[in-house]
């Protein structure tokens, strides 16, 4: 999870917007969320809606510090927390990059 | 990022949750269903088309519909069963799939299991062929019935099984519960409550147990009986179709519930934004009425 990373949708998640929330509905569910759905706080909608498979964190993050009064150590938190949780229920993957380097 | 099985926040009235009878076409014909009786090829053919269904699931997401229960009928015996569930699954509804399970076999529990439901309920009317093939009029229905159950647990997808409590069945709800129990892991839901056909027969009638029935029957199963007391504790809420819930017959036309269709709003001439939030309140429903006034009765829970 370094700031070169570039994370990408799982398309097996759709996001709804329902009551002025923003939800992600599996689609392929697995046994153990059968029955749930993933409420994203505001700073979550606004990660998610970012990603995008081409920018990278440092990317998302440096367009966050423009656009919102919030510190980087804060954002630099609530972003690791929020990819740790998508990462865990598998709603994004990383992209492999490559670093142009030949063997 | 938030884990729930519901959402919160929601205003007073907002278009969450959404029963639709998509067809009332059926392969049995259970002795005390009440859309039988348009199970034919004139009111067949004036049943909502693929893409007006299409259509309105589109509105109903954009209007943040999130819960969409598919009955009938038979929802499985609509040739387009399956187009208008992928549709729905992949606009990130949760589906509900209220059915006979009899077309349900290995080929469409794989798909279940590919794109998976949020819950499937199957009507089990009985636990021998013969109590249950005099409810259903289906030669073979028990078995196939049964075999459905089978596919779908081996594909650990969500399942319900329920019956309605009737003369002809009776004598084996004790040994249904105790088959659901043996499953283990699979819900019971017990109703007693008959209503009559959509043209207006009392003929379903003819097969309801009395109170005193219900009532004893209840008694032979501790789980049983315990609902059956949790619900006569329980001071009723008023009823609040319509508020976030709201129903859709084979038709196209937006009720208040599917227990209330005394008018409707044709989303044929309109949208569902119009239907819902404008028209909808304009209906009368007795049972959302105050608590207070005397017209709310013991129990209510027609949706």
């Amino acid at each position: 999870m370094g700031p070169a990373t570039v994370y990408v949708k799982n398309p097996d998640y759709v996001q709804r917007e329902v009551a002025g929330e923003c939800i992600l509905v599996p689609i392929r569910r697995r046994l153990t969320d059968s029955n749930s759905i993933y409420v994203l706080n505001e700073t979550g909608t606004a990660l998610w809606k970012r990603i995008d498979g081409a920018r990278s964190l440092q990317d998302i993050t440096a367009a966050f510090l423009d656009e919102y009064d919030v510190t980087t150590e804060q954002l630099t938190q609530d972003f690791e927390t929020l990819l740790t949780d998508l990462l865990s229920i598998q709603a994004i993957d990383e992209v492999s990059v490559s670093d142009g380097s030949t063997d | 990022m938030v884990q729930q099985t519901k959402l919160s926040r929601l205003p007073a009235r907002f278009p969450l949750a959404c029963q639709w009878e998509i067809t009332c076409r059926c392969n049995l014909r259970c002795v005390m269903c009440y859309t039988d009786c348009r199970n034919r090829p004139d009111f067949v053919r004036d049943e909502l088309a693929t893409d007006e269904i299409l259509r309105l699931m589109d509105e109903m997401a954009e209007a943040g519909t999130l819960e969409i229960c598919l009955t009938g009928g038979e929802p499985l015996a609509r040739p387009d069963f399956f187009t208008l569930y992928e549709h729905a699954i992949r606009h990130g509804f949760l589906v509900t799939l209220f059915t006979n399970g009899t077309l349900i076999r290995e080929a469409e529990a794989d798909y279940f299991a590919r794109l998976r439901p949020h819950r499937i309920e199957i009507s089990l009317h009985g636990v021998t062929p013969q109590t249950f093939e005099r409810v259903t009029l289906g030669t073979g229905s028990y078995r196939r019935c049964l075999e459905a159950v089978g596919f779908l647990l081996d594909r650990h997808l969500p399942l319900v099984l329920k019956s309605t409590a009737l003369t002809l069945n009776r004598h084996e709800i004790p040994a249904i519960k105790r088959y659901v129990d043996s499953l283990g892991t699979v819900p019971f839901k017990l109703g007693e409550e008959l209503r009559p056909d959509l043209n207006g027969s009392n003929e379903p009638y003819r097969y309801a147990l009395s109170e005193q029935e219900v009532t004893a029957l209840n008694r032979e199963d501790t789980e049983l009986w315990e609902e059956t007391c949790r619900q006569k504790t329980t001071t009723p809420m008023p009823c609040e179709s319509g508020m976030h819930r709201f129903h859709i017959d084979a038709y196209g036309r937006l009720q208040l519930c599917s227990g209330n269709r005394a008018e409707s709003y044709d989303l044929r001439n309109g949208s569902f934004g119009e239907g819902f939030f404008n028209v909808l309140p304009t209906f009368a429903c007795e049972w959302k009425a105050s608590r207070t006034t005397g017209l709310i009765r013991p129990i209510v829970h027609h949706a």
